[in-house]
C-alpha cells in the first residue's frame, strides 16, 4: 500500500508499547504515540526519530483525538486498563482496526483471570462492537522485537480476528515489526493465543529464558 | 459527529431515528490534516469520503510529474476514486487535504453492506451517483465548449468559497489552463463589475 497508514499506539510508553512502537516505525506507517505522560510520549516519539531519520511518529495528549486520525489503533496497555481505554475510544474507532495485545494473567503468573470460554480480545470485541478488533503481538516478549530471530528462527508472531481485511493488515504491521506473521484463525482462538503466552511465560520463570523467548512452528 | 453527513442524507432520503443510529455503526470517522493522503495512485480505492469540515482535492498527475486537479470537496461533498471503487481496480487519482479535515467514510465493505441492508441506502447512493454524473457532464461539456470567463463563474458557483480557500495555481489546474491565463480572466471580470 502506498498511501500511508496512521496507527495509533495507546499506551506506548510501556514496555510492548514502546517496543513496538519502535519496530514498526520502520514501516511505511505515521505513528501517534500515547503515554501514561504525554512528556515521556513525546520524549519517545524523539528517539524513535532519533535512531530512524525516516520515521514519521509523533507524541499525542489525546487517545480520542489520536484514534480519530488513526486507521489502526494499538492497545498496548494491560488487560486490567482495556476498558477503560474501550470507553474512550469507541465513538472514533468505529469500523477501525483495534489490535489487542493484551494477556490477562493474574497477579503470580500462574493462571488467567478470564473465564475459560473466552478471551482479553473477545472481551474488548465486545466493549467495541462496531470495532475490528485483532489479536497480535500477545505471544512476543517486548525483547524479542529488537531480537526477533532467535537461535537462527524467525519468531512466530500469531494473529487472530472476524475480518479478512484486518487479518491481511495487521499481517503486514506484524511483518513490519520483524516476526513470522500467521494467521491463526478466527477471533476465538485467542482463548488459545492467550494461554500460549501463559505457558511461555511460566517455562520462562522456571527454565530462566529471561524474557526472550518465542514460538515457532515447525513443519514440512 | 456525522451531523452533516446525517443532514446530508436526511436531504435526499428521510431516515427514521432507527435507521439514523443503524447507518452510524457502519460509518468511519476520520481526521486528516492538511497535506496529508487520503488516497494515493495505483492503491485500490476502498471508501467514499463525505466532508464534514475541511477541504480536499482529487488530482491525477501526468507523465512529466505536473498535477492536474479532477475535483474539489468541500464542506457537504463527497470524494472518491469511483473507478476504483467500484471496479476494485488501481486509483489513477490521489486524494489529498488542503485543509485540515473532518471526514465521514464508507468503506467497500460498509457499502455493500448497507446496500442489502438498508434500501434507503441504496436510494440515496443512487441520488448521489446520478448527481455525481450530471457534474461530471456539466464539467465536461464547459471545459470542451464554453468561454473561459463563462468556466470561471460556473466554477464559483459550484464552489462558493474556493476562491479564498484554495491557491490560484489550484484553480488554474482544476480549469486546466496556466496560472497567468487564469489571471487574465479574473482581471476582465472584475474590470465588467
Amino acid at each position: 500500500m502506498k498511501t500511508k497508514q496512521t496507527i495509533a499506539v495507546i499506551g506506548a510508553t510501556g514496555n510492548m508499547g514502546s517496543a513496538i512502537s519502535r519496530s514498526i516505525a520502520t514501516g511505511n506507517y505515521r505513528l501517534l504515540l500515547i503515554g501514561g505522560k504525554p512528556e515521556e510520549a513525546k520524549a519517545l516519539a524523539k528517539q524513535i526519530r532519533k535512531e530512524n531519520e525516516s520515521a514519521d511518529v509523533e507524541g499525542i495528549e489525546c487517545s480520542v483525538e489520536a484514534t480519530w486520525e488513526a486507521d489502526i489503533i494499538i492497545a498496548a496497555v494491560p488487560y486490567e486498563a482495556e476498558k477503560a481505554v474501550a470507553e474512550k475510544i469507541r465513538e472514533k474507532a468505529n469500523q477501525k482496526i483495534v489490535v489487542s495485545i493484551s494477556n490477562p494473567l493474574n497477579s503470580t503468573y500462574d493462571g488467567l483471570v478470564t473465564s475459560p470460554d473466552i478471551s482479553a480480545a473477545e472481551e474488548l470485541q465486545k466493549l467495541l462492537p462496531n470495532s475490528k478488533v485483532v489479536k497480535a503481538f500477545n505471544t512476543t516478549f517486548a525483547a524479542d522485537f529488537s531480537t526477533p530471530v532467535i537461535e537462527g528462527k524467525q519468531v512466530d508472531a500469531f494473529i487472530a480476528g472476524n475480518d479478512e481485511e484486518a487479518l491481511k493488515t495487521v499481517s503486514e504491521l506484524v511483518g513490519t515489526a520483524g516476526f513470522s506473521p500467521l494467521i491463526a484463525g478466527d477471533l476465538q482462538v485467542s482463548r488459545t493465543l492467550e494461554n500460549m503466552q501463559l505457558l511461555l511465560i511460566q517455562l520462562g520463570i522456571k527454565y530462566n529464558y529471561n524474557w526472550l523467548a518465542g514460538w515457532k512452528i515447525l513443519h514440512n | 459527529m456525522y451531523k452533516s453527513f446525517l443532514q446530508n442524507f436526511n436531504s435526499k432520503v428521510r431516515l427514521t431515528e432507527e435507521e439514523e443510529a443503524f447507518i452510524k455503526n457502519y460509518l468511519t470517522p476520520k481526521k486528516l490534516r492538511k497535506k496529508q493522503y487520503l488516497l494515493q495512485e495505483t492503491d485500490i480505492c476502498k471508501f467514499i469520503a463525505f466532508v464534514e469540515k475541511g477541504a480536499l482535492r482529487a488530482y491525477s498527475v501526468d507523465e512529466n510529474g505536473k498535477e492536474h486537479i479532477i475535483q474539489f470537496a468541500l464542506e457537504g461533498w463527497t470524494i472518491s476514486d469511483l473507478y476504483s471503487f467500484l471496479t476494485s481496480e488501481p486509483a489513477t487519482y490521489n486524494i489529498d487535504a488542503l485543509e485540515d479535515s473532518e471526514l465521514v467514510l464508507i468503506s467497500k465493505a460498509a457499502h455493500e453492506e448497507l446496500l442489502q441492508k438498508l434500501p434507503k441506502y441504496e436510494t440515496y447512493f443512487r441520488i448521489q451517483i446520478t448527481g455525481a454524473y450530471i457534474a461530471m457532464q456539466k464539467r465536461l461539456t464547459s471545459i470542451i465548449s464554453s468561454p473561459l470567463e463563462e468556466r470561471y463563474k460556473n466554477l464559483t458557483a459550484l464552489y462558493p468559497t474556493i476562491v479564498e480557500r484554495v491557491p490560484q495555481h489550484m484553480i488554474a489546474s482544476y480549469m486546466g489552463l496556466q496560472p497567468e491565463t487564469l489571471s487574465r480572466i479574473r482581471r476582465k471580470i472584475a474590470a465588467k463589475k
